[in-house]
């Protein structure tokens, strides 16, 4: 599934976690499971609104594991070690009336996710995140499981 | 704690549709979404001055019994509107967001 985010658009911000949510329960999962990878995706969904000049989120569900990819167009994060540090934020004035901009979006992705993919440039910035389902994540196991 | 005992307390304004009488797990008082993201859980009450509809959305995700706007700060319309679609009860208060959590403190003693 392949979602369009675009820059600023703070009335919208959560469309991508929202379904994501709503998938992830269809599929039987535990609520703590769609609570991790809930908090994950609306971060990174939330940095692109409010760092980014918009970009694209695409994601994989399988039996599993979840993965979702960020790709936005710049401009990029200037130094990722930096940006991972918990209370660091770069964000607008905008952004932050609007309650983000708190500088725990990265390290809140961190923590909830199995694996994290960063990259960055002028250009853009990929982030990639992959959480892994066990068993006992589901609460009603799929058929084909 | 039930959202009931909030409707008929005087220090709580209703903004919303009259909800169903759901039980509150527990409180969380912060103004930064990520925060709220990371720490809050379900059927918790999030206490905030943030008028925003991003609040919302936030509520949504968690699955949060309510939000109580603190410092009697002005709600918007379209928020409540919103609200009302999403099922979301939202309250109004006079007092500080401290004095509400004190308030629901001592209303509920098993609230952390």
């Amino acid at each position: 599934m392949d979602f369009q985010i675009e820059r600023n658009d703070i009335a919208n911000a959560g469309t991508v976690s929202s379904l994501t949510k709503r998938h992830l329960k269809k599929r039987g999962l535990s609520r703590s499971f769609v609570k991790r990878v809930t908090i994950g995706v609306y971060e990174a969904e939330i940095n692109v609104v409010i760092h980014s000049y918009g970009g694209t989120a695409n994601l994989n569900i399988e039996n599993d594991y979840v993965e979702i990819e960020f790709k936005d167009v710049g401009p990029g994060i200037e130094c990722i070690s930096t940006a991972m540090q918990e209370g660091f934020s770069t964000a607008s004035p905008y952004a932050i009336e609007n309650g983000f901009g708190a500088g725990m979006g990265l390290p809140n992705i961190k923590s909830v996710s199995d694996e994290m993919y960063l990259d960055s440039s002028e250009d853009g910035t990929t982030l990639r995140i992959r959480f892994y389902i066990k068993d006992e994540d589901y609460e009603n196991k799929p058929i084909n499981k | 704690m039930r959202i009931n005992q909030l409707i008929n307390n005087h220090s709580f304004t209703l903004l919303t549709n009259t909800p169903d009488d759901v039980l509150i797990n527990n409180v969380v008082a912060c103004d930064l979404l990520s925060h709220v993201m990371a720490n809050a859980d379900e059927g918790d009450v999030l206490i905030t001055v943030l008028n925003n509809i991003n609040v919302l959305g936030v509520a949504s995700l968690l699955d949060l019994s309510l939000v109580i706007f603190s410092y009697n700060i002005n709600v918007d319309d379209s928020i409540i509107l919103k609200a009302n679609e999403l099922n979301i009860p939202l309250f109004k208060s006079n007092l500080t967001t401290a004095e509400v959590v004190y308030l629901l403190k001592e209303m509920d003693k098993t609230i952390e």
